[in-house]
Parts: C-alpha cells; sequence; structure tokens
C-alpha cells in the first residue's frame, strides 16, 4: 500500500492548501505528546484521523512529523497503523526525521503480541531512506526466526524490500540462504510463497552479475524445488498457487510419465473459483504438452470448457481477459472450438472491444458444417447500430468467404449487402466483392449484375470506390455501362479528393480502352490529360508512364497494364505466425492482451520517443552511461583532435585541482561533486593518453572494449563449432518451437562493434567467420533481430540463437536455445566473445 | 455500461495500468513487468467486493469517510506488490468491520477501536477460509440456486424489398450460467455432504476452494468444511436449452418515411411458477426522429437517449400484453434499414430452469438441532430477442 505522496502539490483556490488546518494540527498533537491522561488515545485517534485523510486527499502534513513520532508512544494498535502508515508515507523525503521513528519502531518490533512486531517490521522496511538500512538488519533477522508464521511472512517481504534499497546490505547479511532454507522448510504455506516470489526477484536481479545467482535462480526450476511446491499446492492461497504455476510452467520435465503426473496433480486447479488460477493452470498444461501432438490437442479438449465458463461468469474486466486468452487459442487450433461457435456470438450489450474480439473468433472457427449458421449471425450485425462493429462483421463474412470452398451462399448475401441502401455497409461490400473476384473469377456474373446497378454518386468511401472503379475497369467488357461511367467520373476529375481513387480511375480507363477502344478512346484521352495536369506526384507519373506507353506500342501497353490474371489463391496473412508463436509462449501474460509480444511493449528501445519523461529520473545513470558508449557518428568527427583534447584536459585537471584545494574548506558539498567530476575527467584522460599512440577505434573503446577483448586472445573457447553446419529454415522454425530456452542473457556491445552495425549483413558475415550462421536477420537502426544457428564440430548438436540488437543502447539480448541443454553455456561464451570482437 | 468503453488493461509510456470499475470507482494497479493480466484483474474485483462488504457498499463518500479501515485493510491484502490476504474471514478478524453496533458502541462508550487484539488463530489453520470458533445460538444453512439464463432470439434475416419483418423467434443460443450460494451459520467446524439428481446436465464446473475433488471426480458429490457465513460455492453452466419461459415477437413495418411497431409478450412454456419483473429495454435506432409508444398493459418510457423501457411486471391471465406506436423517421428516409434489439429481464421464483435439482444434505460435526433451506430463483441474464 503506498497513498501518492504529493508533497509538493501546488495548492490551487478550489482546494484549500490546508496550511492553517496543518499548523492547527501541529500544535494540537504538540499539546496531547506529553499528556498521559486517561482517554487521551480518543483524542490522539481523532487528530490522527484527521492527519491521514488529509494525506490521502493530497494536503501536505509533512510539517507535523516531528509531533506525529512523539505522539506514537501508545499501546493502541488503531494509532500505531495510523502512526506507521503516516511515517511510511514521508520518511522518504525527510530522511533525517526519519531517524527519529527508528527508535519506536525497532522497540516495537519486539512487542509481546505477534500483530505489532509484524506491522513494525513492515513498516520499518518501508520507509525507503537508504541510509538507515543499518538498522533494518537486526530485526528482520530476528523477523525471519519469529515464532509467529505472520511476522515471517512479513519479515520474508522486508528482505526483499531491504533488496531494493541496498543490494549489498542485504547479500552481506546472507538472507536470500536464509530465505531459501524457510522456503524448503517452514511450515506455513503463506511464508514458502513470499519466500519464492522474494528469491526469483533477487535472484534473476542478481543474475547478470553473480555465477551464484544465476545458478540459484536455475535450481528454482529443478525437480526437487517444482515437486515440493507441486505437493504443497493446495495449502497456498490462490495467489501463490498462480506463483507456483507460473514456475512450474518453466520447469522442463524429463519425460511423458513426469508430464502425467504434473498434469493429473494440477487437474482440479482447473476448476478453482479463481480466474487466475485458472489460467496459470492451462499454461502449464500448454507448455507442457507442446512437443506432444495429440496430447497437446487432448489439452486444449480439456481446457475449453473452464475457459468458456470463465468467459460468461465473472465481471466484464476479467471476461475480456479471459477472451483475449481464448482468441490467441482459437487462432491456433480453430477446429477444435468449431462446434462452440455459438459462444463467440456478441450479445447487444457488449462493449465494441469484445464484441471486435468475437468477430475475428467466429471468422477463424468457421468451417463447413457450421457456416451457414456464422454468416447468418454475422448478416444480423450488419443492421446493428454499432456501426464500426456492422463494418466489421461485413468484413468476416468477406473473410469467410475468401477462406471457404463452398461460398455460394456466402455471395448471395454479399450480394444482398449491397442491396441494402446503407452507405457503410455498400462500401464494405463492394471492398469484399472485389476481393472476392479476385479468388474466384467465375463468380463473375453474378456479382457484375448487382455491382453495375449501384449508382458511383452513391459511394463516397475511398476504398469502395476505388474497388468499385477496378470492377468497373476489370469487366468492362461484360458492363454494357462501363465506359460511360467512367467517363462522368473522369469528367469529375477535379472534385475527386482520393488519389487512390483516382489512380485506380486511370488505370480502370486503360484497361477499358483495350477492351472496348471505340467507346473509350474518348475518355482515355480525357483521363491521360486530366492526369497529367494532377497535381498529385504519383497519379501525375502513372499518367506519364501510360501516356508514353501508348506512344510506344499500344500491344506492349496492354500486356503490361491488362495481363491475364491469375485468381489469387491466398491473401498475405496480417501478422507473422512468428509472432504469434511468441505470443504463445508468454500465455497468461500481458502480451496475450495486447497481442504483441512482450518485448515489442516492455522494452524501452522498442516504446519510442515517449520513454522520456521515465528516463528523466534517471538522469543520473544516463549521463554515466553516456561517456561509455560513443554515438556511431562521433568516431570520425574525434579521431582528428584527439592529442589536442587530452593535452586540454592535462590543464583542466590542473584548473580544477586548484579550485577544489581552494573551495573545499568553504563548500563542503560542492568540493564533493568537483572531485566526482575530476574522477571522470582523469579516467578519460587516463583511458586516452595511452591509445593514443593505438589504433583510432581502440581510442574510443574506453574501459568497455578493453575488459572483453584480452579474453579470447588468452582463453580458446572451448567448444568447436562446425563451420559448414546447414539448416533448413523449416527445420529452424521447428526447434525453436520446441526447445525450451536455455539461457538468456544480456550482453553489451563494444562502441566500435556499434559503430559497425549499420546494416544487419555486416554482422552476418562476421559471425559466420566464427562458424555462427544467420538464418534471418532484419530491422533498421537502433534495433535489429538475428536468429542464428550453429553446430557442434563432432555431432550434429545445435544451437539456436535469437539476438535483439539495440545500437542505441549498445546492448544485445541473447536467447541461446540448444539440442545439449549442458553445453549451451559454453556456447553462449563462444557467442559473446564472437560478439566482442566485431567491429568495422 | 458506457464506463465499459475503456479497456480492463491500459498502456501509459512506463506503467501498464489495469483498471475495473465498480459503483462508479475505479479501482486502479499498476505494474511495470509482465504478470498474468488476471491476477492484476481478480486481486482489483476481491479488493472491490471486501471494501463493500466491510462499507456496506461503495461510493465515494463512504471511502472517505472509512480511509483507515481501507488502509488498514489493503495493508493486509497486500504487501510490496504480492497479494496477502484475501480471505474475508481472515481479514474480519484482522480488522473489524465499521458495523452498525460498534458505530452505537462508540458514540456510547467514547471507545472506538475496531481492532481485535488477538492475532487471527486461522492464519495458521487448516481450514484458511473458516475461522476458528465459530457459535451460533440457531444452527441454519441455507442453499440457493441462483440461475441465469442468456439467450439470443431470432428469425432468418431477408434482405429483400418485403419490408415487413414479423418474427416467430428461432433460438440461436440458449445457456445457464447458474451458481449455488450457501449462507452458512453453523457452530463449530462442520462437514457438508451435498449431491444432486441429475449432475449429469451440468458442462462446466467450478468450486470454492474448500471443495474437495475427488469425490466431486468419482461420484459428483461436492463435500466440503464451508466458510462461514455466505459464499459461492461452486458455479456451472448448462448448454443447450431447447425453450424459453416467455416469447417476445416484435414487428416493424416502414412506409413512407414512418414506421409501425408492435411487440407482443406472452408465456410460452408455464414453468409453474409466476414470471414477475418482466422489462422490455431497447434503443431505438438514431434515424428515429421521435416515437410515439403506448401499452395496454403496464408502463412505457422513452428516454431523452433514446432508450425506451416497457416495465410489464407480471403477465396477466386475461390479455397478452403488447405495445404498439409510430415512429417518424429522419427525412429523405422511407424505410428503417437498422433495427432495435430488445434486452429482456425477468424474475422467475422457486424455479432452476436448467432443472438441476439438489438431492440432498449431509452434515456431520454439527449439533443436532439444525434447519436446512433450499431455494431457487431464475433470472434473466443476456437475454436478447432481435427484431
Amino acid at each position: 500500500m503506498a497513498p501518492p505522496a504529493q508533497a509538493h502539490r501546488s495548492p490551487s483556490p478550489s482546494q484549500p492548501s490546508g496550511k492553517g488546518e496543518v499548523s492547527d494540527l501541529k500544535s494540537q498533537l504538540r499539546q496531547l505528546a506529553g499528556s498521559r491522561a486517561p482517554g487521551i488515545d480518543d483524542s490522539k485517534r481523532e487528530l490522527f484521523k484527521k492527519v491521514i485523510s488529509y494525506m490521502t486527499i493530497g494536503i501536505d502534513v509533512s510539517a507535523v512529523f516531528g509531533e506525529m513520532v512523539m505522539c506514537s508512544a501508545t499501546s493502541d494498535i488503531v494509532l500505531k497503523k495510523m502512526c506507521y502508515l503516516y511515517v511510511g508515507n514521508y520518511a522518504k523525503v525527510n530522511p533525517d526525521l526519519a531517524l527519529l521513528t527508528i527508535n519506536f519502531l525497532q522497540r516495537d518490533c519486539k512487542d509481546e503480541d505477534p500483530m505489532i512486531r509484524g506491522l513494525a517490521l513492515r513498516s520499518l522496511c518501508s520507509l525507503r531512506v537508504a541510509n538507515l538500512v543499518e538498522y533494518l538488519v537486526g530485526p528482520l533477522g530476528l523477523g525471519l526466526k519469529d515464532n509467529n508464521s505472520y511476522v515471517r511472512t512479513v519479515a520474508v517481504i522486508g528482505v526483499l524490500k531491504l533488496y531494493h534499497i541496498s543490494a549489498p546490505t542485504c547479500i552481506d547479511a546472507d538472507f536470500p540462504p536464509t530465505l531459501k532454507h524457510l522456503m524448503l522448510n517452514d511450515p506455513d504455506p503463506q511464508v514458502v510463497a513470499n519466500c519464492l516470489s522474494a528469491l526469483q526477484e533477487i535472484w534473476s536481479l542478481e543474475a547478470s552479475t553473480s555465477e551464484e545467482a544465476s545458478r540459484e535462480r536455475e535450481a528454482l526450476i529443478s525437480k526437487p524445488v517444482i515437486y515440493y511446491l507441486l505437493n504443497r499446492i493446495k495449502e497456498f492461497s490462490e495467489w501463490a498457487q498462480c506463483l507456483v504455476l507460473e514456475l512450474v510452467a518453466k520447469y522442463v520435465p524429463l519425460d511423458s510419465n513426469e508430464i502425467f503426473d504434473i498434469m493429473n496433480l494440477l487437474e482440479d486447479r482447473l476448476q478453482h473459483a479463481n480466474g487466475a488460477v485458472v489460467l496459470s493452470t492451462i499454461k502449464v498444461f500448454l507448455h507442457l504438452t507442446l512437443s506432444m501432438t495429440d496430447v497437446h490437442q487432448q489439452v486444449y479438449e480439456r481446457i475449453k470448457a473452464p475457459l468458456l465458463t470463465l468467459v460468461s461468469s465473472g465481471s466484464p474486466e476479467q471476461s475480456y481477459a479471459v477472451l483475449s486468452h481464448l482468441h490467441i487459442l482459437v487462432m491456433r487450433a480453430p477446429f477444435i472450438f468449431a462446434s462452440d461457435y455459438k459462444h463467440f456470438y456478441c450479445q447487444y450489450n457488449e462493449p465494441s472491444y469484445v464484441k471486435k474480439l468475437k468477430l475475428e473468433m467466429l471468422t477463424a472457427v468457421a468451417n463447413e458444417s457450421n457456416t451457414y449458421e456464422i454468416v447468418t449471425e454475422l448478416c444480423e450485425y450488419a443492421a446493428n447500430v454499432d456501426i464500426p462493429i456492422a463494418r466489421e462483421s461485413i468484413r468476416a463474412v468477406g473473410k469467410i468467404a475468401l477462406q471457404q470452398y463452398d461460398v455460394n451462399a456466402i455471395v448471395d448475401r454479399l450480394l444482398q449487402f449491397l442491396e441494402m441502401e446503407k452507405d457503410y455497409v455498400t462500401a464494405e461490400a463492394l471492398v469484399l466483392v472485389k476481393d472476392l473476384l479476385r479468388k474466384y473469377p467465375q463468380w463473375s456474373h453474378d456479382c457484375i449484375a448487382v455491382v453495375g446497378s449501384i449508382s458511383s454518386q452513391n459511394v463516397q468511401e475511398p476504398k469502395a470506390k476505388a474497388a468499385l472503379i477496378w470492377m468497373l475497369g476489370e469487366y468492362s467488357q461484360d458492363m454494357q455501362d462501363a465506359p460511360y461511367i467512367l467517363e462522368s467520373l473522369t469528367e469529375n476529375w477535379e472534385e475527386e479528393p482520393s488519389a487512390e481513387v483516382r489512380l485506380h480511375l486511370l488505370t480502370a480507363v486503360m484497361k477499358c480502352f483495350f477492351k472496348r477502344p471505340p467507346e473509350t478512346q474518348k475518355v482515355l484521352g480525357a483521363a491521360l490529360a486530366a492526369g497529367l495536369a494532377d497535381f498529385h506526384q504519383d497519379v501525375h507519373d502513372r499518367a506519364l508512364f501510360y501516356y508514353r506507353l501508348l506512344q510506344y506500342n499500344v500491344s506492349v501497353a496492354e500486356r503490361v497494364v491488362n495481363p491475364p490474371k491469375q485468381a489469387v489463391s491466398v491473401f498475405a496473412d496480417t501478422q507473422s505466425s512468428e509472432i504469434k508463436d511468441r505470443i504463445f509462449d508468454e500465455f497468461n501474460s500481458l502480451s496475450v492482451v495486447y497481442q504483441k509480444p512482450s518485448y515489442m511493449f516492455t522494452d524501452k528501445d522498442y516504446r519510442g520517443p515517449f520513454e522520456f519523461s521515465d528516463e528523466l529520473g534517471n538522469l543520473s545513470i544516463a549521463a554515466e552511461s553516456a561517456d561509455n558508449v560513443v554515438p556511431a557518428q562521433g568516431v570520425e568527427a574525434n579521431d582528428k583532435d584527439l592529442l589536442l583534447s587530452t593535452s586540454e584536459k592535462e590543464e583542466i585537471r590542473g584548473a580544477t585541482f586548484n579550485v577544489s584545494g581552494y573551495s573545499a574548506p568553504l563548500y563542503d558539498s560542492s568540493a564533493a561533486s568537483v572531485q566526482s567530476e575530476l574522477a571522470i575527467i582523469s579516467s578519460t584522460s587516463a583511458g586516452s593518453a595511452p591509445s593514443s599512440s593505438l589504433a583510432i577505434d581502440d581510442l574510443l573503446g574506453l574501459g568497455l572494449s578493453a575488459a572483453p577483448a584480452p579474453e579470447p586472445a588468452s582463453v580458446p573457447p572451448s567448444l568447436k563449432l562446425n563451420s559448414k553446419a546447414i539448416l533448413d529454415p523449416g527445420t529452424f522454425q521447428q526447434k525453436w518451437r520446441q526447445l525450451p530456452i536455455s539461457l538468456s542473457q544480456e550482453f553489451s556491445l563494444s562502441p566500435e562493434g556499434v559503430a559497425a552495425l549499420t546494416t544487419p549483413q555486416a554482422l552476418l558475415w562476421h559471425m559466420q567467420g566464427h562458424s555462427i550462421h544467420c538464418i534471418a536477420s532484419g530491422g533498421h537502426s537502433p534495433n535489429f533481430k538475428f536468429f542464428f544457428f550453429a553446430q557442434k564440430a563432432e555431432e550434429s548438436s545445435n544451437f539456436l540463437v535469437e539476438c535483439i540488437i539495440n545500437t542505441s543502447s549498445a546492448k544485445a539480448q541473447v536467447k541461446i536455445k540448444a539440442d545439449d541443454q549442458s553445453t549451451s553455456q559454453a556456447f553462449s561464451d563462444v557467442f559473446q566473445s564472437a560478439l566482442s570482437k566485431f567491429s568495422v | 455500461m458506457l464506463f465499459l468503453k475503456s479497456m480492463p488493461v491500459i498502456a501509459s509510456p512506463t506503467h501498464y495500468i489495469f483498471q475495473i470499475v465498480r459503483a462508479g470507482i475505479t479501482f486502479l494497479a499498476c505494474t511495470q513487468v509482465e504478470m498474468p493480466p488476471l491476477m492484476g484483474i481478480e486481486f482489483l474485483c476481491r479488493v472491490a467486493d471486501i471494501l463493500s462488504d466491510y462499507l456496506g457498499e461503495l461510493n465515494e463518500d463512504l471511502i472517505k469517510d472509512n480511509f483507515v479501515i481501507v488502509y488498514e485493510l489493503l495493508d493486509e491484502m497486500i504487501d510490496n506488490g504480492f497479494p496477502l490476504t484475501t480471505e474475508p474471514n481472515i481479514l474480519r478478524e484482522m480488522i473489524a468491520p465499521p458495523n452498525i453496533v460498534s458505530k452505537m458502541l462508540s458514540v456510547v462508550t467514547g471507545n472506538s477501536s475496531n481492532v481485535s487484539d488477538i492475532l487471527p488463530g486461522a492464519t495458521a489453520s487448516c481450514v484458511p477460509w473458516r475461522p476458528t470458533d465459530v457459535k451460533y445460538a440457531n444452527n441454519e444453512v441455507y442453499v440457493d440456486l441462483v440461475e441465469e439464463m442468456d439467450a439470443i432470439i431470432n428469425s432468418t434475416k431477408q434482405f429483400s424489398l418485403l419490408h415487413a419483418r414479423f418474427r416467430d423467434g428461432v433460438l440461436v443460443k440458449c445457456e445457464i450460467y447458474g451458481e449455488v450460494q450457501v449462507n452458512c451459520l453453523l457452530s463449530g467446524l462442520p462437514d457438508l455432504t451435498l449431491s444432486f439428481a441429475n449432475p449429469s446436465i451440468l458442462h462446466d464446473v467450478r468450486f470454492h476452494p474448500c471443495v474437495r475433488f475427488r469425490p466431486w471426480e468419482s461420484h459428483q458429490i461436492l463435500s466440503f468444511v464451508p466458510p462461514d457465513g455466505q459464499f459461492k460455492l461452486m458455479s456451472y453452466r448448462v448448454k443447450k436449452l431447447k425453450s424459453t419461459p416467455i416469447y417476445v415477437k416484435p414487428q416493424l413495418t416502414s412506409d413512407a418515411g414512418t414506421c409501425r411497431i408492435s411487440v407482443m409478450v406472452g408465456i410460452r412454456n408455464d414453468p409453474g411458477k409466476t414470471i414477475d419483473s418482466i422489462i422490455l429495454q431497447f434503443q431505438l435506432p438514431p434515424c428515429i426522429l421521435s416515437a410515439d409508444l403506448t401499452s395496454n398493459h403496464g408502463t412505457v418510457n422513452v428516454l431523452s437517449n433514446k432508450i425506451c423501457t416497457w416495465s410489464i411486471g407480471r403477465i396477466p391471465k386475461d390479455k397478452a400484453p403488447s405495445l404498439s406506436g409510430t415512429m417518424v423517421l429522419e427525412t429523405g428516409l422511407e424505410t428503417l434499414r437498422v433495427f432495435p434489439t430488445f434486452q429482456v429481464e425477468f424474475r422467475i421464483m422457486g424455479v432452476a430452469l436448467s432443472g438441476l435439482q439438489i438431492d440432498k444434505l449431509d452434515l456431520q460435526n454439527v449439533p443436532n438441532r439444525l434447519y436446512k433451506g433450499f431455494r431457487a430463483v431464475t433470472r434473466a441474464g443476456e437475454y436478447e430477442v432481435r427484431s
């Protein structure tokens, strides 16, 4: 619980600043502080309540901090709670005053009542004041050994809070091993669950720097721990169950017996009342059976009913989250849900975002047996009051038509839409009829008859108008009036706002001309003239192109503009299957709700420019890293005057020395900052001085490249890779989907590497030199993405790598999957050393 | 339903915000990392439930008056972002609700402490959902079957020039979502067994954590140690029902800029008990300028946002209620192309329309004198008739 600290809120006229009230409170509290009269607690309680409610509505009451602490000597638990709350909220902005509270909190930590011990410990850890951490270690240590489980629960989370305030203090006090011991032995399930969440967080954060921590993190998903937690799962609270299930989903069982054991044990979780537990269980099931195709399908059958029930029960918010998950499953295996299509029927009252998901699912599950019902239902929505949904449903009908073989009935429906005389319905239907004709040219006769009767004046939307014009051009031989309709459209050239429509009109007139030259010749001339005079570059260019083509040779022009067409069999899918798989891997997470893999929205680099508000808070960090990362364009600019700048810096150093020497006695704090500046300057000059004789790129590398560079030279990689490894993309994809991630790491890239990585190809050649081959790559600066593979020299054991490089942060995120898990660390070393050697 | 327009999970540049809206109050949670979305949403729902349980209902003033209680509750429910205790029984032992009795007491005695001094024993008990020392003078247990019927009714659409639309009603989809709600006022640590006469009709079930899984799996028997007081024992779904208790027959004819509407309501299949609280609600299409509607039974109301409500109540024995009237279309529009959907509400006391029947309820570890009560009710859920 953290009420918003709004200490710096400026008082507005409508909201009293509370200044008078605060000073009133202050004097009243002062009076009460010393008093020991009976019934004093009640007056205190009233005052405290006032303070708390001021605090909550945003009035700054930090001024009474001292008085509150003075009043805190009480045995009344409600008073204590209010006091703790107050202190927790304001300690961060008043670190000096916070020291005052340590005393009474520490005393309360030894209280007889376990509730007070717990509360005091929780508040002590919530102070978030860095220089008070030394006072935390003792009470936390005692709290972890307390004989009351409530206190232990609080203490465990306290350790995590301590870690976030000061990681070294937490590690030095040996808390993580204590937590591990508690996790495996404590009788209270809540303590175990809290240990688990605290350890997960601590070890994942430590893993980047400490080998041991990453080993410990791996150990959490080892068989003994997983089995221990699974055996106790029924004791846990529903939230803790979610936590355990998330962990189990990461576990890789040895054989199918183990998989079945786990699934049998967890089956009843599917009937839990809490939707979060049900979804976590489903995730475990899906992940465990990924490699067993037939069982995987049975799992779908099994989880279908619980998911559908979850959608229909609960609040709209819950249903939407569940529906998003159902959506991804339906998209993966539509045939399994084909008989449940009625669940995806839209109710009148549902919000449009739910309807939209449902329409997509209806489209996906349509097959021979249910198409008629689904299309009938979709036609109901076409008359819906909600126009966007009406449009979506017409599009859905079209999509179903495009994916079915028997489209007879559907075409009739679409043609009925055209007769509905609603402009948006007509517009959507026209676009669909066009797509249908591209796939099923055999329907042209039926469609043309109807399309021909539509007046082009009634169609205003550019897409629909373009579709109509396309059909006029394409089927001008079957439509009696085609040249004349085109003529009237051409006459209104000036009034047509959409360039897309004008482009289509040009092409349609050309096509019409090839089929019915005598009738069209005049129109063609007018259209080309209008096109040449058009202010839109594309329209002008196309008109010019057609004109010259016709000048050159009419039959060639016909071959170019109106070649014989083949029916389109498959339309390009909008979302790649790779992204869908990524989202599926992240089942039961926000990715599913957003329909994007998490890297697209959790990676800061991906989210783009609005990130700056966040970055402002971390300005100091950014400043530090700024001199480590040399921007690519700086390389050329800097190399000439490096020698000069070194000598200049020497001078500056001398100067600052003098200044600091002079001013130190006067200004303590400013001297400190000058000194720290000095440290930076001297390190830069120290770094550049010896390297001035070396290569320029080394110069700029500074500390970063210096560290990894010597390593490959002294320690030859232990793993030998096959330099002529072969893996076809199909196999790669299959393996990538099947194998679990065995390593996920983040490497820093050397600045010269960053400079060299202007195109993905540069890195491909380099990695190939280290027997690591690329199978796919892409992206633009600053984000690049690569899929690499490598094979061991002696045997055909594969390593698969996904590597996302961000050049602006000079970081590479690497996910390694391996046939042989045991060698993945060795491979990771090889990969890293290869990557670190990458330069211009 | 307007508030549902915003998504339950919102992205901001730095955080992801979960939100739910209850009684006009928005509950927010934020995260910076990936997490199971339902965990956030379910937790917020739980917070809202518990707050309304404690405060009697939910509104802004109540929350402002009870900041301290709200803080105390949140303090126990979540710590450092991890949900802790959300079991109402345990919370009630740690933090006493501000009920009328304690308010009276505080006025009389001037003492307003609302916290018990002892730590609840149940935190360490093996039945975490049940407080330890429960005592009742009269031991009672009530089991309610509460069902909601979701249905979509329409007939095959005709996009022809025939503008008269009379529909007899084709049942597109009809399902029941039901809950078994138990109000348990029993002393000690009772052990209950509930069985149904026809459990095979249940399509999917979800249980309160207190239900033992094995007896259900082998014999479809619910065996459980109940929480104290009111709780939802299980929820279920019954698929593919064949009929609805009432019919709604809308008829719309439009010609030359006016539309005549007539809606008839009657009993289709008599459930054997009275059907009451029948209300018909529909949104007039935006292209309608004005409407003049009358009924031969009940009251008709047209709000300024073109929502029309027809409250029927019970269906009289002697006549079938009907609504009729004329509507004026937008100028230039000859015929009506967008048709309203009728949302129907009704309630039938004493009947579970799914046909689910409770066979018997056995109790162990309970005093001899006790009262067992069973009730059933069916309501319309998402019940809509398309014209």
